[in-house]
């Protein structure tokens, strides 16, 4: 039970030795040392053999990743053939990274944000901002620690078992969720800000949206649906100023 | 044309090809030709995770997704063939060079022997002269990750 703390404590630093030749392998490794020390191998080799193992190529969502080590470890116990254990962890890379970056990155955080742009429009304050890495981190840690368990009780099957699970009903709504708060926070929180900044500081912030979507395009020429939306609220601002300099 | 990307990706199903083509494609069925993960039914309960629910994926070896790319290639439906190596796609083109006329790498990662043609591409001298094979064929082959980067012909790569 305590070598589990102390995995899912490690996993927090999972992208702090992220390196191109295997991305977050090494603190996959890391994290997983405490539970591959109680496997009994009873040879020291396989024990080495398992490490080296953990320490393969991998990259996945760093907040889903503890689905792997779960699935890893039960493998690691049940005595799995090596090359098993090795596919395993390759083939949970791109779909828990799909998982996890439509449910967090395009999902919860951009919503959360959305949520606390529209409680600092509506007068919460700084308060709003404190709620959000509560929210964010409450929902991130338990996110961690549901997912290796569910790798640790499915091992292999956990593909199966993620699947029936309540994660991909929640993807779907995730993004859109993130779309509408977004949206909506957008004009009100502009609005927010024009109320209480000068036309001066009104135009500041204008040219600084202008410039970081240019500094943006030069990489390509297509816009996302936020590029789009700060362009408008640029424009926005812009003509508000242009209103009161007139 | 039905089969709207033919594509050499060693991830297999991951957020790229579900959303970054997926999407845009409008795909509604994603053929996983692979020997191994055809026959794995734990390997394939994992990559169907990240498919969405309205997208069906139907794993093939070689012989069975041959035997139906002029079948795909006649479908309503916009599909998206992936492939984990060159090699087997190598095989599938030969199998119906029609059907797969054009041929998109989108992820061949660093493994020894590879050397690094671009960011998401490492090809091995082997990989090389298979693509220059199946360019003579006349296959069109490009380089590119996602539809919004640019589409590098293979000439180029090879090159």
């Amino acid at each position: 039970m305590r070598a589990r703390v102390r995995a899912l404590f490690r996993l927090l630093s999972l992208q702090a030795s992220w390196n191109y030749e295997r991305m977050q392998g090494i603190g996959m490794a890391f994290a997983e040392l405490p539970l591959l020390e109680e496997v009994a191998y009873g040879d020291a080799k396989l024990r080495h053999a398992a490490i080296a193992r953990a320490a393969e190529f991998f990259n996945a969502n760093p907040y889903l990743a503890s689905a792997a080590i779960g699935a890893s470890i039960r493998a690691e116990r049940d005595g799995e053939p090596s090359e098993r254990i090795s596919r395993l962890r390759t083939a949970l890379c791109g779909p828990l990274g799909a998982l996890g970056d439509q449910l967090f990155w395009v999902g919860s955080l951009p919503a959360l944000l959305g949520l606390t742009l529209l409680a600092i429009a509506w007068g919460a304050g700084a308060w709003a901002v404190l709620g959000f890495l509560l929210a964010h981190n409450a929902l991130r840690l338990s996110v961690h620690t549901w997912a290796f368990d569910m790798g640790l009780t499915y091992g292999v099957r956990v593909g199966g078992a993620i699947q029936a699970s309540w994660l991909p009903k929640a993807v779907a709504v995730a993004g859109p969720a993130a779309g509408f708060l977004v949206g909506l926070a957008a004009p009100l929180s502009g609005a927010w800000l024009l109320e209480r900044t000068p036309t001066r500081g009104g135009l500041l912030i204008a040219s600084g949206i202008a410039v970081a979507l240019l500094i943006v395009r030069r990489i390509g020429w297509r816009l996302s649906t936020a590029e789009v939306t700060l362009g408008l609220l640029a424009l926005a601002i812009l003509w508000d100023a242009a209103k009161g300099l007139l | 044309m039905a089969i709207a990307l033919a594509r050499v990706d060693d991830r297999l199903i991951h957020g790229q090809v579900v959303i970054g083509w997926g999407r845009p494609l409008d795909a509604k069925m994603i053929v996983l030709v692979d020997e191994v993960v055809r026959y794995s039914d734990w390997e394939q309960e994992i990559y169907r995770m990240a498919v969405p629910a309205d997208m069906q994926v139907v794993f093939a070896t070689v012989q069975e997704a041959g035997a139906r790319l002029a079948e795909w290639q006649g479908s309503p439906q916009q599909v998206i063939v992936l492939t984990g190596d060159i090699a087997t796609m190598a095989a599938l083109y030969s199998k119906n060079p029609a059907a797969l006329s054009s041929i998109n790498l989108g992820g061949v990662h660093h493994r020894p022997g590879r050397t690094e043609r671009l960011r998401f591409l490492y090809l091995s001298p082997e990989e090389a002269a298979m693509l220059n094979d199946l360019t003579v064929h006349g296959a069109v082959i490009t380089a590119q990750d996602l539809p919004a980067s640019r589409a590098v012909p293979v000439a180029e790569v090879l090159g």
